[in-house]
């Protein structure tokens, strides 16, 4: 079953079109790499996805139901998650703070005033649990803003999962990062997103080949090949347009 | 467990001090003090939209003069309205006008907030203005009696006598400040600091930031109208100029940024400075202005996080020595 598909998505920008007749599926339970030189609409098929723009043209569904105009909040109640390219977490909260935040959203709790947010032991414990599942306990305290890069990239990714989403969207999720980093980042993210549906965009190849069960490359916003990671690698346009005559 | 027993023992003395202070001081200093609690209380629920929830409110005194009016209006024209209600009348009408007003105010931050409050607010200050019939125009309206403080078939206390009035402004501010600082330690306080640091995360995290950012103001709008309220039986006169204009709009705007707005208690730090430093330099000169927005544009320029900020930043230093050494 797919969990996610658009139908013949257009988006422009006032004149400037970035996605023409962009048709995706995602089954449940595979990881999908978005690769595709800049400029490709990656981040904009993303965001039209997601809820922030909402497509000048086709349909996209979401488990089934149609959610074409639906807001980002309301894609996040019923289980899509999300991480940004640019780091997107509280900066001025703790490492603690932050990820409380989406347990607060993950057991519905959007109107609690009567009750100290210290004191509900059932958030705080849920909440060091995913600290130390992503390896960030030994910087509960550290406002997210003064954490390292690689470990600020990792919360980020983390705040996309710690709601429980059944489907995660990471864009970038290793931009920036050393190869260190990286190697820890793609670790986290077989290691958290196991049994879940993942779609990611990436530039870095050898991320997107250890990652990913299929591959759909995008181009001036179009859907030029999908198939799984051998085929992609195989495909004479894709290396056309994208990937070169390297080896992977 | 030493640190809670100090805690007891510093609220006690303070409680302590507040209560035998009208019985040291003369009138006037009762008066400035029963003021500068009125506007602790204001500043607070100002914070609580700019601190907290990241947005500048050029118009606060909005809620503040419309709690102050409503008051007045309400004692006024209602012969025997007990003194409670009359209170919680001044919340309603306060926080009655952030509801009208936060279809438009939730939907903007930033410059375009400020600049839309600061237009209600001017626009709710010229009506008040004009509908002569209604506020008294300039003159605004007297409050002759303030109703005495009624719990059925035990006691009937006369808030015209000024230790007894004194003792509630200070009780109802105590129990609106003690409400606030609970309201920023809940969860729900948690999302307006979230709101602040990164909409957009919270919006991905499954937020309803208009419905939880409209409820904020609300919150404050209610708790301003209070303030307003008792500034209003204060006074006993509610006008344009006392309640509603700028500087009653940038007033608790000065007393945030003086004390800090990084913190819940700064800005009743702030309010404390700015009435201290109003009762002495009027002994000098008439131009407080002047000497307010120097220290004003000094906080601001070497002190941003106000002057908690710069005690944080000084004990640390402090320790750090310490350690050092």
């Amino acid at each position: 079953m797919n969990i996610l598909e658009t139908k013949g998505l257009y988006h422009d920008f006032s004149g400037l079109e970035v996605l023409f007749d962009v048709n995706l599926q995602v089954k449940e339970g595979e990881r999908l790499a978005l690769i595709g030189p800049n400029g490709a609409g990656k981040t904009t098929l993303f965001n039209t996805i997601t809820g922030m723009y909402h497509p000048t043209q086709g349909q996209v569904f979401f488990k089934g139901k149609d959610i074409t105009r639906s807001n980002p909040y309301q894609l996040a109640r019923i289980g899509m998650g999300r991480s940004f390219q640019i780091t997107t977490t509280f900066a001025r909260l703790t490492a603690f703070q932050n990820i409380r935040q989406a347990v607060l959203s993950k057991n519905g709790i959007r109107f609690q005033m009567f009750r100290k947010l210290d004191k509900m032991q059932d958030i705080t414990k849920e909440t060091d649990e995913i600290l130390k599942r992503i390896n960030l306990d030994g910087q509960r305290n550290i406002p997210a803003g003064m954490l390292s890069y690689g470990k600020h990239r990792s919360l980020e990714i983390s705040m996309a999962l710690a709601t429980d989403p059944e489907l995660i969207m990471l864009d970038e999720p290793t931009a920036g990062m050393s190869r260190d980093e990286t190697h820890t980042a793609v670790e986290l993210i077989r290691r958290l997103t196991e049994g879940k549906t993942v779609v990611i965009i990436e530039h870095d190849m050898d991320v997107v080949f250890s990652i990913a069960d299929r591959i759909t490359v995008l181009h001036y916003g179009q859907i030029l090949a999908t198939g799984s990671p051998a085929e992609i690698r195989e495909n004479q346009e894709v290396k056309d347009a994208y990937l070169g005559d390297l080896e992977y | 467990m030493s640190t809670k027993l100090s805690n007891w023992i510093l609220w006690g003395v303070v409680i302590i001090l507040l209560a035998v202070f009208p019985y040291l001081v003369s009138f006037y200093y009762l008066n400035m003090f029963i003021a500068f609690a009125i506007f602790s209380l204001y500043a607070v629920t100002l914070n609580i939209l700019l601190g907290y929830m990241g947005v500048l409110s050029f118009g606060h005194a909005m809620f503040f003069g419309t709690g102050a009016y409503a008051v007045a209006l309400v004692l006024r024209h209602i012969e025997g309205f007990p003194l409670l209600p009359t209170i919680l009348v001044g919340g309603l009408a306060g926080g009655l006008l952030a509801l009208v007003l936060c279809p438009l105010l939730v939907r903007v931050s930033g410059t375009a907030f400020a600049m839309l409050t600061l237009a209600f607010s001017m626009l709710i200050f010229v009506a008040a203005l004009k509908f002569r019939e209604i506020t008294g125009g300039e003159d605004g309206i007297g409050i002759t009696s303030i109703p005495p403080l009624n719990i059925p078939g035990l006691v009937s206390i006369d808030m015209t006598d000024k230790i007894n009035f004194y003792y509630f402004a200070i009780i109802v501010v105590a129990i609106c400040l003690y409400l606030l600082w609970f309201y920023t330690k809940t969860p729900f306080g948690s999302l307006i600091v979230g709101i602040r640091d990164n909409a957009l995360r919270m919006d991905y995290l499954g937020f309803n930031l208009p419905q939880t950012k409209a409820i904020n103001l609300v919150v404050s709008g209610t708790f301003a109208g209070i303030a307003g309220a008792v500034h209003g039986l204060l006074m006993k006169l509610v006008s344009t100029v006392g309640v509603l204009d700028i500087g009653t709009s940038f007033k608790p705007l000065m007393m945030a940024y003086i004390g800090g707005v990084g913190s819940f208690f700064g800005p009743i730090i702030g309010s404390a400075i700015l009435h201290i430093l109003e009762d002495v330099v009027i002994r000098f000169t008439d131009r407080i202005g002047l000497v307010n927005g120097t220290i004003f544009i000094l906080v601001v320029l070497f002190a941003p996080q106000g002057l908690i900020g710069l005690f944080n930043t000084a004990k640390a230093k402090w320790f750090q020595k310490e350690t050092a050494s």
